[in-house]
């Protein structure tokens, strides 16, 4: 746009945005469609079987939701059936008034074991992309990157242990199943989430400055 | 390496992300909104119960027309809440899903299609819980749900399901028969 006679040049505060030569880049370098560029750098894609995990979670979360919502009344004749077949491990004393509390109470405990199934499945299926998606590309070291790409793919089955958690307890008892799903499968899925994310980390950090994977 | 290689991402078309981004966007100003003008939309879902007495079950007893009140506005706090957390978490996920079909799905119908699916589908779903907020104080928490249902969550969500089903079987068989 032309400037107004006597509208430049004039005293500027440093740092100011200055009216400057229009950049203009030279054909071919604008942003491809075929490919994400940023600041220059390809952006890698994962193994497939990363991909087909992290989608896979994702589909399964989605489904979920679905199942919750178009089929709460069989999921709740189901869990009331499965406490009553296991009457011994809840500790179903036949007084009406307990047992209704006890069975309401494990109930919930299924219910929100799928609602937190879904929650985190859909949650955690992009986490587990991208963040595999910055190890395919900032991570030199490809033995490095394997482990993040192991560590990413066992931590994104992490959702699964909900799922877990609402069978459990319906097996098992509220407390007893909880327990089981939470030290056997949502606390080792979950720490090998943390960790490839911690290590991702720490490797990104290290490899600041350097060329990134060739 | 350079974008375009066969391990670079592809991106997603700019409709896709520009509905991806707009939804996230929606979502963030619906978290905001919710907390700015809490008391306002207290009030409007209150004045509207108040005016359909017939449709809540409302009978005149302030002791048992504040407890059916109350049910409603938890219900329609929560409907804008699953509004906020949807429509953040579906951006992320139009996103992530488009982005892998964009470069892992070779045929082009299949693509577009799973493409079209993922985005009007993904988009359209967390409005759904919008839509049950604004029904609720106007035909209740069952008659507004069923509603949603049938016009948004049924057809939008079934959308997507079928389309991330259907791009995880592609990856399945890619897997299958990688050689």
């Amino acid at each position: 746009m032309p400037l107004a006679p006597g509208h430049w040049p004039r005293p500027l505060p440093p740092a100011a945005l200055t009216p400057g030569p229009r950049l203009v880049y030279p054909r071919g370098q604008g942003d491809p469609p075929s490919g994400l560029r940023v600041d220059g750098i390809g952006v890698r894609r994962p193994p497939l079987a990363v991909v087909f995990v992290a989608v896979l979670i994702i589909a399964l979360g989605e489904t979920a939701g679905a199942v919750m919502s178009q089929l709460r009344p069989q999921l709740d004749t189901y869990a009331r059936a499965r406490i009553a077949a296991n009457a011994q491990v809840h500790g179903l004393a036949g007084s009406a008034e307990y047992d209704g509390e006890v069975i309401a109470r494990t109930v919930y405990v299924t219910e929100a074991g799928l609602s937190f199934f879904h929650t985190h499945a859909q949650g955690l299926g992009p986490v587990v992309l991208f963040a595999s998606t910055l190890a395919a590309t900032a991570v030199r070291r490809r033995r490095a990157r394997t482990v993040l790409y192991v560590l990413l793919s066992v931590g994104g089955l992490f959702p699964a242990g909900y799922l877990v958690y609402s069978l459990a307890a319906l097996e098992l008892g509220r407390e007893s199943g909880v327990e089981l799903a939470e030290r056997y499968v949502l606390t080792p899925l979950g720490a090998a989430a943390i960790v490839g994310l911690l290590v991702l980390a720490a490797l990104i950090v290290a490899g600041r400055g350097r060329r990134p994977a060739a | 390496m350079k974008a375009g290689e066969p391990d670079a991402w592809r991106v997603p078309p700019a409709s896709t992300l520009l509905a991806a981004v707009l939804l996230i966007a929606c979502a963030e100003v619906g978290g905001a909104c919710m907390v700015k003008f809490k008391l306002e939309l207290t009030r409007w879902a209150r004045a509207v119960i108040q005016a359909r007495p017939a449709t809540h079950g409302l009978v005149g007893v302030r002791d048992v027309d504040e407890e059916v009140i109350d049910e409603l506005l938890v219900k329609f706090d929560a409907a804008l809440r699953l509004f906020h957390l949807h429509g953040e978490g579906m951006g992320l996920v139009i996103i992530a899903t488009t982005m892998t079909a964009a470069t892992l799905v070779r045929a082009d119908a299949a693509r577009r299609a799973i493409t079209a699916l993922l985005t009007v589908g993904g988009a359209g779903y967390p409005v759904g819980y919008l839509l049950w907020g604004v029904l609720i104080p106007h035909y209740g928490i069952d008659r507004g749900k069923t509603l949603a249902e049938w016009l948004v969550w049924i057809p939008f969500g079934g959308a997507t399901i079928v389309a991330v089903w259907w791009l995880t079987a592609l990856l399945g068989l890619g897997l299958v028969r990688r050689p």
